[in-house]
């Protein structure tokens, strides 16, 4: 059982507390959800469940946190970690050994077990995540879904009673993600673990938990069943992210249609919507027909792809006979599985890759005769992790630098910098050091450094992976006002209901081959897995004539009137 | 290169072997290769890696490391015959003289000495590669703290030798990232070409900072630094046959030392060759050497309890 009474914690320099006057009790055995903006002290929570804070990070505590009856300012990490197992964010940061098996004798080692205890844990803890196919693997060659559930593996063998992850599966493509859900989901229902998991993505994990706790600004804005915080009223002003179909129902309930109830998973969506379209279509077939596909315009392209192939040196092809043409003011959005070509193809594009074979050309340019400076000038790339944009010691000069390399100086310089740092409202940082903002502000900086040369495409790779909602809708709606300007964006992205919201078009890449490239409605309605949530809830009522094609959330609404 | 020359998993006797017969079978031919000159041991005991190579299934691996020290041995061979004009067979005498050097000249003599000299880096290339592929990362580690090591001290080298290829990794990522944004690595003085490097350095450097403290975090989390006698799940076992097959790579050892106290194993290659042939003493000798070798190896293989796997 953990026991927080008045939790209050400052880290170390800091004016303000990251987490202030939190009390919570967690009792063994329940599944807590803990989710709210970045920033809002979930983190620091979870260091404070083993000790990390105070003895890793030092900084200031008053309050009190009992594990087990255990007093954490007076135990430290080690000492905790076989009641508390503490899971992190990116795999790829916890790995010590070099394979499987090593990995996840780690703990029972510093901790001393004997031989043939580890013998017996390692099998257990192997078969409880159905790893035992990997465990004489090398660490590198798993992907980040197996990796992450070695880590699990490896603590989970020291027999903690809690199992805390801190957004165990923000780096992790969806697959993968969904795979460690699934099996965090199994320790606490088979094995009785308390588990206490920090998310963004509430849709995959809302109806496992017993409990949602939403954190911002260091204080507990809500705690209850997930199906009452959800339902609630504070949940609106903290920018959680709702799933969809929650939004959906809760938007319903606005107007006074259906039963009022919160689904939590697509089922019961449908449980819920089914008597609403029941009633209002009737089993006439009146639906509308699926909207045309957009015709291409008739003016140039700024793209042009043409049967390029690419193959990396040492002979892998990854990609193949790919053709496609990106126009004004499009917007592309790029998926497919890891390693499908999907950042392989846009690397083409600024020609950070020159095709192998097959020909580029970005506005009249083929890339092959231009450098990557003077494509840049097109063409911006936002990367994944907007720490790896930023390395100057202001934000004014982190946005001067790109201006710098185009050869802008002085007064025009000067003009663009104050344009990009009021445009993404930024004024107040101009003179801070750009890592050390927050999450939200460093995207925004990164965002601004790119833009500021002018381009005329914006390729982000990406970029909402382990995001929260707030962030990125203020993303989508620069996106949305960049495009109105004439600028096409292309996104590559695993995130389907991001996709539906926005995207003109989707390109679905396997194995290097481009295997469709269509209108969103074509691409995305209709899959099994692949569709957006609110496209699997109604297909189930094309009978009613609801249109099959529907994506979001506002579409069905519309139709509903 | 980075990511070729490392650890091959695979289930041969040699990947199975006592990590510290391997490791005493390398110092030996490092201790060898450096305290005797005539090609004749050189090339015997070069010779003497291939059962290793052919025992642990290395061929291609091993050929592809070959071809790369092939090169280095034939640019060996000719700046040795460029820069060392000692030797008395002259192949070539330039018209003019150089001060200081004297007249430029290619001698027999200084080809002869090159190609043993690459030969001898073959041969610790050789052993080397073995080693590599073979030796499991994480034994060599348990290797080192039986050797008495510090456990941390160990456990940061193999660390940070673990975290390279992900800094490589990093490093091109930073650099697309930039040049993304404009900037020309290659363009300037090299004063520009400096501090364009430090756009990738400064966020390199910051994203290690955060990797490490990330990992310090989760490994404490794991228990690490309990201030417990840590055990280990595959400790190196040592079987009668290993202390055998040790005690016969030492004997390898003190044999060759003897050989060359006694004056065995030299070569003279400047001012002319000297003559290969020595007693048949001499020879019976190396031979026991190289016996000697490779059964500090192979003596140990095929134990039956396998305490590695």
């Amino acid at each position: 059982m953990i026991k927080i009474e008045n939790l209050t914690f400052w880290y170390e320099d800091a004016a303000t507390p990251a987490v202030r006057e939190v009390s919570l009790e967690i009792e063994d055995g329940e599944f807590v959800l803990i989710t709210g903006p970045s920033g809002g002290g979930k983190s620091t929570l979870c260091r404070c469940l083993n000790g990390l804070i105070p003895h890793f990070y030092g900084g200031r505590i008053t309050g009190r946190v009992e594990v087990n009856g255990l007093d954490i300012t007076r135990h430290s990490t080690p000492e905790l970690a076989a009641k508390v197992g503490m899971i992190f964010q990116d795999p790829e940061n916890q790995l010590v050994a070099v394979d499987a098996e090593r990995e996840i004798a780690f703990g029972m080692e510093n901790l001393a077990f004997p031989g043939e205890l580890i013998a017996k844990r390692m099998e257990e803890s192997l078969d409880t995540l159905g790893i035992s196919a990997i465990r004489h693997r090398r660490m590198q060659e798993l992907s980040g879904g197996e990796k992450q559930k070695v880590v699990i593996a490896s603590v989970l063998a020291l027999h903690p009673g809690i199992l805390v992850l801190d957004e165990p599966t923000s780096e992790l493509d969806p697959g993968s993600a969904e795979e460690v859900l699934t099996a965090v989901g199994r320790l606490n229902d088979e094995l009785g673990l308390t588990v206490i998991l920090v998310e963004h993505r509430l849709d995959r994990v809302a109806q496992h938990a017993d409990r949602l706790i939403v954190l911002s600004k260091g204080a507990v804005i809500a705690d209850g069943s997930p199906r009452s915080v959800l339902g609630g009223d504070k949940i609106s002003d903290t920018g959680v992210g709702l799933p969809p179909i929650i939004s959906l129902a809760r938007r319903l309930r606005e107007r006074g249609i259906g039963s009022g109830e919160t689904p939590l998973t697509v089922k019961e969506g449908r449980m819920a919507l089914g008597k609403v379209f029941q009633s209002r279509f009737g089993l006439s077939r009146g639906g509308s027909a699926p909207a045309a596909p957009p015709e291409p315009p008739n003016h140039h392209p700024l793209i042009e792809i043409k049967k390029l192939w690419h193959a990396y040196p040492g002979g892998r092809v990854a990609l193949r006979d790919i053709n496609l043409s990106l126009y004004e003011g499009e917007f592309i959005a790029v998926m497919g599985r890891n390693a499908s070509g999907k950042t392989t193809l846009v690397k083409h594009i600024n020609g950070l890759l020159k095709p192998t074979k097959g020909d580029v050309t970005v506005g009249g340019i083929n890339t092959r005769e231009a450098t990557i400076a003077e494509l840049a000038r097109k063409v911006g790339f936002v990367f994944q992790n907007p720490n790896d944009h930023l390395f100057a010691d202001t934000v004014e000069e982190e946005i001067a630098f790109t201006l710098k390399n185009f050869g802008f100086n002085g007064k025009e310089a000067a003009a663009r910098v104050d344009e990009m740092l009021e445009r993404f409202n930024l004024g107040e940082y101009r003179k801070h050091y750009p890592r050390s903002l927050s999450g939200g502000e460093k995207q925004r900086v990164a965002l601004a450094s790119v833009m500021a040369a002018h381009p005329r495409i914006l390729i982000l790779d990406e970029p909402t992976r382990g995001m929260e909602y707030r962030l990125k809708r203020e993303l989508m709606e620069f996106l949305g006002d960049y495009r109105r300007h004439g600028g096409a964006v292309i996104l590559v992205t695993h995130d389907v209901e991001t996709v539906a919201e926005h995207a003109d078009r989707v390109l679905l890449l396997s194995e290097g081959r481009l295997v469709v490239c269509g209108s969103r409605r074509e691409v995305l309605s209709g899959a099994l897995l692949f569709s957006p949530q609110i496209n699997r809830l109604v297909q189930a009522f094309e009978g009613y004539g609801v249109p099959g094609d529907i994506l979001t959330a506002d579409e069905v609404l519309e139709m509903l009137g | 290169m980075m990511t070729g020359f490392r650890y091959k998993d695979s289930d041969t006797a040699i990947h199975r072997l006592n990590p510290f017969c391997k490791l005493l079978w390398m110092a030996n031919i490092l201790l060898f290769a450096l305290i005797f000159n005539n090609p004749v041991y050189l090339l015997a005991l070069f010779l003497a890696t291939l059962p290793l190579v052919a025992a642990a299934r290395l061929g291609k691996e091993w050929l592809s490391v070959m071809k790369l020290t092939l090169y280095l041995g034939i640019a060996i061979v000719l700046i040795n015959m460029l820069v060392s004009y000692h030797g008395t067979h002259i192949l070539f005498e330039a018209p003019f003289r150089l001060p200081v050097a004297g007249v430029p000249t290619i001698t027999l003599e200084a080809a002869f000495f090159g190609a043993a000299m690459s030969l001898r880096l073959a041969l610790i290339i050789s052993a080397f590669a073995v080693i590599n592929f073979t030796v499991h990362p994480d034994d060599l580690l348990l290797a080192m703290i039986k050797m008495k090591l510090p456990y941390k001290s160990v456990l940061v080298t193999s660390l940070s030798t673990r975290f390279i290829p992900a800094l490589v990794e990093d490093a091109q990522c930073l650099s697309d990232v930039q040049r993304s944004r404009g900037l020309e690595l290659d363009r300037g003085s090299l004063g520009q070409k400096i501090r364009s490097r430090m756009a990738i350095v400064i966020p390199l450097l910051s994203n290690s900072l955060d990797r490490t403290v990330q990992l310090a975090e989760a490994m404490e989390s794991r228990a690490f630094g309990s201030g417990r006698k840590r055990t280990f799940y595959k400790p190196i076992r040592f079987a009668g046959r290993d202390v055998l097959a040790l005690t016969v790579g030492f004997l390898a050892a003190a044999l060759g030392i003897f050989m060359r106290l006694w004056g065995y194993g030299d070569y003279q290659y400047y001012p002319t060759l000297g003559g290969i042939g020595a007693g048949a003493l001499e020879w019976s000798l190396l031979g026991l050497v190289v016996l000697l070798l490779l059964s500090g190896v192979f003596l140990a293989v095929g134990r039956s309890e396998a305490g590695l796997d």
